[in-house]
């Protein structure tokens, strides 16, 4: 009984850090609907749709730069997978020289900030034509994104050991096959929270856009900057609730797809 | 088709630092072997002695540094292992868990192209084989350890192979299911008539189902032959040793004479003088006499009789063992149970047919 | 055992190495060249160290690095506390609990913060902590103060409360991330065997849950130092004018002046590029030593 009680408190302890937590969040979605909240109120006098009406208007671009945003994050997805793919699979199961140096590589864009590398590349991008364009953007995304993508599937190949493959190459698959039939569907898991944790980087990306795209690609983070730096806090909030939710969204398909996937009781064993 | 001739097959392993001119840490040296068609093939060797290693190069899953491994006049050391006409049945089941049973058994006709209707048929037959007709839908995650076995071996003879290598095939299961699944293999290796090769560390395995047998220790074939041969007159005393001899006695040929420390005896054939080496006695040889039939005179010059005094006795399902101490040699029998079990410290009589011993040069 | 058909491992890593060492340390290495003087666009540079000479007689740039430098050690020390705090508690609650969910939905909950981008969250503590802010709005209706004025500065001011709050509420979720699997490799059986030998709570925390996960901590803490270092978004929503931080000040200097100050700017990234990647060498090796200890029997 007493250890009940005190385990009471303990759980009582962890909501108040909960609530510690939360707490912030309350301010950004009730400013998005206030409409001349004066101080010291607690909560305004009106409630008003203005900020998201503009938000949503035709001329304020909303769309379009949703529409960049995910088109830039689904594309630099793609390429991480597919060069992550075969890295992916030697790293997480075989032993060579210089992995430990490989693998320093690879992650490298963790520990140290890709502005850095994008501010150094920048003239060579002008020179390229790559600036003020989408591929340059693109590109600049897939350093930072990339050991997100490298990781997940590394996880994912350290579970299928290679004598599924040998069996599968017993029964006459070659290379192809065995990538189609044994190692897809098994790392297919990694694949989606690779994915989504790429998707999930390359959507909170500001600085590099805009070094990058320099003010033409448009993308959420870029349209919503002005008005949280020194412009209107309403229609900041509403971006800032747009671009917060767009990222759990995706982490939340994520958890759906793997979830279902589970599901279907799918493993590797042995 | 003809027989798989392994011709010189070596593979050095490398240690895990990738250095492999310092101790690498495993190693082939060049086998030589060949496998008659039809055969059904058992390499035996304790874990770690590399047979599995030595399997997996002639089914094409590891290439060997060199040698050649051909199949009748074909030479298959550089062909891929999905493009030769071998099967293999893992220790492990390794059933592809996201395809059911009838999917699985197909899987290598699939990966030949022949079509839905032909393979599911011919899958349905194989699992009849295999004494899982009605499991087709289930997903391998609903069968037990050694439906899922038997499901592996259809999956592996579907193929038709023209060598099925089995690799420890039994050792993950129960032994009541090993004797079961030991049945099945000997009763499919006649129904389809494949050739087999397989590798375990359990000799009765071996011995209960092999025609021929390759005995394998530290990277280096001992001994091939049957298994009686193999048995009875071992060439390397490892191959005694591994296959359960239980009187190996070390000493000096001479003068057609065996000595040993505390035990001598005549051999019936004739050795160089002064070659040490092992004299290995069958327990089942010895011949224990009766109190009555002691005053016989023993007429066959071939039969030599010692007595010693009992140490040891269990009973074992039919069977006697027990050990003798002759003048400070222990010396271990079996005997069917005759009516009177032997006491402990009890004077025995043995009685032993020289012409049936085995010596081992060293 | 490999299969012989894998082939070469580099052949496999190649693409993704090439791809980085083009545009993610080419980057860098052009960024070095630049700082030195050099560059292929402009003909008439040539090597020097100038850039370097000038960062390290500007006051800005030392008042800019001590800012940062403290900055980011009370972020971090906060976040690593707080972390920490929040899987000791999350551990005891499971140690207690008589269902065995490992990963309780408060866990789950205290992720959300790695999600939020970093912008949002600097916008949060922005309406949260400015001096016509809900905090100053709650301050008012306790009766704490009268005048907007009264309330402190904490957004846009010279100690940068703002970025040092902002960090600590993003950064100890993933301090927690990182150390509450560790702590569930502590069987539960354990801290009963502890209980029977007289050891309470805190002595097994101590002694046992602690020693744990202190490679692990350590190896996040300096992760967390080097993000809170080095990182723009925060510090450029959040900070002031002057001093700024370092990324901050490098970015200023990147996109409003000549070639010169872009020397700078890109000077100033390395040295940043140098100090993050001697922490993250740090992290890792830390992070290795958990592993190997992890290895010695553990599970």
């Amino acid at each position: 009984m007493g250890i009940r009680l005190k385990n009471v408190g303990w759980k009582f302890l962890m909501i108040l850090f909960l609530i510690l937590f939360s707490f912030p969040i309350i301010p950004l979605i009730i400013t998005s609907f206030s409409a001349g909240w004066r101080w010291p109120e607690i909560l305004p006098d009106q409630f008003s749709l203005r900020a998201w009406n503009y938000v949503f208007s035709p001329y304020a671009g909303t769309w379009e730069a949703i529409g960049n945003s995910i088109f830039i994050a689904i594309t630099v997805t793609f390429v991480n997978i597919l060069l992550c793919l075969p890295a992916a699979n030697v790293i997480a199961r075989m032993n060579f020289k210089g992995k430990i140096l490989i693998e320093g590589i690879l992650y490298a864009p963790l520990i140290i900030p890709p502005f850095i590398t994008v501010m150094g590349i920048h003239l060579t991008f002008i020179y390229l034509g790559f600036t003020e364009s989408l591929i340059g953007v693109m590109i600049a995304h897939i350093a930072p994104t990339l050991p997100y993508m490298l990781r997940a599937l590394i996880i994912s190949y350290q579970t299928i050991g290679l004598q599924w493959e040998e069996q599968a190459s017993m029964l006459g698959a070659g290379k192809f096959n065995r990538l189609r039939f044994i190692l897809l569907p098994h790392i297919l898991p990694g694949i989606v929270a690779g994915s989504s944790l790429t998707i999930l980087v390359s959507l909170s990306q500001y600085l590099i856009t805009f070094l990058i795209g320099g003010g033409h690609v448009v993308t959420l983070p870029i349209i919503l900057f002005p008005f949280i730096s020194g412009g209107d806090i309403g229609i900041g909030s509403a971006y800032m609730i747009i671009f917060s939710g767009l990222a759990l969204l995706s982490l939340w398909t994520m958890n759906t797809l793997l979830k279902r996937y589970y599901k279907a009781r799918i493993t590797f064993i042995g | 088709m003809g027989e798989l001739v392994i011709h010189r097959v070596e593979k050095k392993y490398l240690n895990h630092n990738g250095n492999p001119s310092k101790n690498p840490s495993f190693q082939l040296y060049p086998m030589n072997l060949s496998i008659q068609e039809g055969e059904f093939f058992g390499i035996i060797g304790p874990s770690g002695c590399g047979k599995t290693t030595f399997l997996k190069c002639i089914a094409g899953l590891i290439l060997p540094d060199s040698g050649n491994v051909l199949l009748g006049k074909k030479n298959l050391t550089y062909v891929p292992p999905e493009k030769r006409p071998f099967s293999m049945v893992f220790q492990q089941p390794l059933l592809f868990p996201h395809l059911k049973v009838i999917d699985n058994v197909s899987f290598g006709l699939k990966m030949q192209g022949i079509n839905k209707k032909v393979r599911f048929d011919k899958a349905k037959d194989m699992l009849q084989a295999v004494g899982l007709s009605g499991y087709e839908l289930r997903h391998p995650y609903e069968l037990s350890g050694g439906q899922q076995q038997r499901v592996s071996l259809a999956r592996a003879i579907i193929m038709n192979p023209k060598v099925l290598f089995l690799d420890e095939p039994f050792s993950a299961l129960d032994p009541d299911l090993r004797q079961e699944m030991r049945e099945l293999v000997k009763q499919l290796h006649q129904t389809f008539k494949v050739t087999v090769l397989m590798v375990t560390h359990d000799r009765e395995e071996a011995f209960q189902l092999a025609d021929r047998l390759a005995i394998m220790h530290e990277g280096k074939l001992l001994q091939v032959g049957t298994p009686k041969n193999c048995y009875e007159k071992p060439d390397h005393i490892k191959v005694a040793q591994f296959l359960g001899s239980k009187n190996m006695i070390e000493g000096v040929v001479s003068k057609n004479k065996f000595i040993g420390k505390y035990f001598e005896v005549s051999l019936g054939y004739n050795l160089m003088n002064k070659t040490k080496g092992w004299l290995i006695i069958r327990p089942e040889l010895f011949k224990r006499m009766c109190p009555n039939d002691l005053n016989q005179t023993v007429n066959n010059v071939h039969i030599q009789s010692f007595t010693g005094r009992i140490k040891e006795v269990s009973y074992r399902s039919g069977f006697v063992h027990y050990k003798v101490d002759i003048k400070g040699q222990s010396l271990y029998v079996i005997e069917t149970n005759q009516s009177d079990l032997p006491l402990v410290n009890d004077q025995v009589t043995l009685q032993l047919n020289i012409k049936k011993l085995h010596f081992i040069p060293q | 055992m490999n299969m012989w058909q894998k082939g070469n491992p580099y052949l496999y890593v190649l693409p993704a190495v090439f791809f980085m060492i083009i545009f993610f340390f080419g980057g860098i290495l052009q960024g070095v060249l630049q700082s030195l003087g050099v560059s292929i666009f402009h003909d008439d540079a040539q090597f020097t160290f100038k850039a370097y000479q000038e960062l390290a007689q500007s006051i800005d740039f030392w008042q800019s690095l001590s800012l940062t430098f403290k900055i980011a050690f009370l972020s971090t020390l906060l976040s690593a506390l707080l972390g920490m705090i929040i899987a000791f508690i999350l551990f005891i609650i499971s140690l207690k609990a008589y269902n065995t969910n490992r990963f309780p939905f408060l866990y789950r909950i205290f992720q959300y913060p790695l999600v939020i981008p970093h912008l949002a969250a600097g916008y949060l503590f922005l309406l949260l902590l400015m001096q016509s802010g809900w905090l100053s709005r709650i301050s008012f209706q306790l009766g704490w103060i009268e005048e907007i004025y009264q309330f402190p500065i904490l957004v846009n001011d010279t100690f940068g409360w703002g970025i040092i709050l902002t960090y600590t509420w993003k950064e100890a979720p993933f301090i927690t991330l990182m150390v509450y699997p560790v702590l569930l490799r502590v069987h539960k059986s354990w801290y009963e065997v502890a209980r029977l030998y007289g050891s309470n709570m805190i002595k097994f925390l101590k002694n046992v849950a602690f020693p744990l996960v202190l490679p692990a901590w350590l190896s996040s803490i300096f992760i967390v130092f080097a993000f809170t270092f080095s990182a723009f978004e925060i510090p450029y929503l959040l900070g002031v004018t002057y001093p700024q931080l370092l990324p901050v000040y490098s970015f200023e200097l990147f996109m409003h002046g000549g070639w010169e100050e872009r020397s700078q700017s890109l000077a100033l990234n390395i040295i940043l590029a140098f100090i993050t990647g001697i922490l993250g060498i740090i992290s890792y090796l830390l992070s290795k030593r958990w592993l190997s200890s992890e290895r010695r029997g553990w599970e």
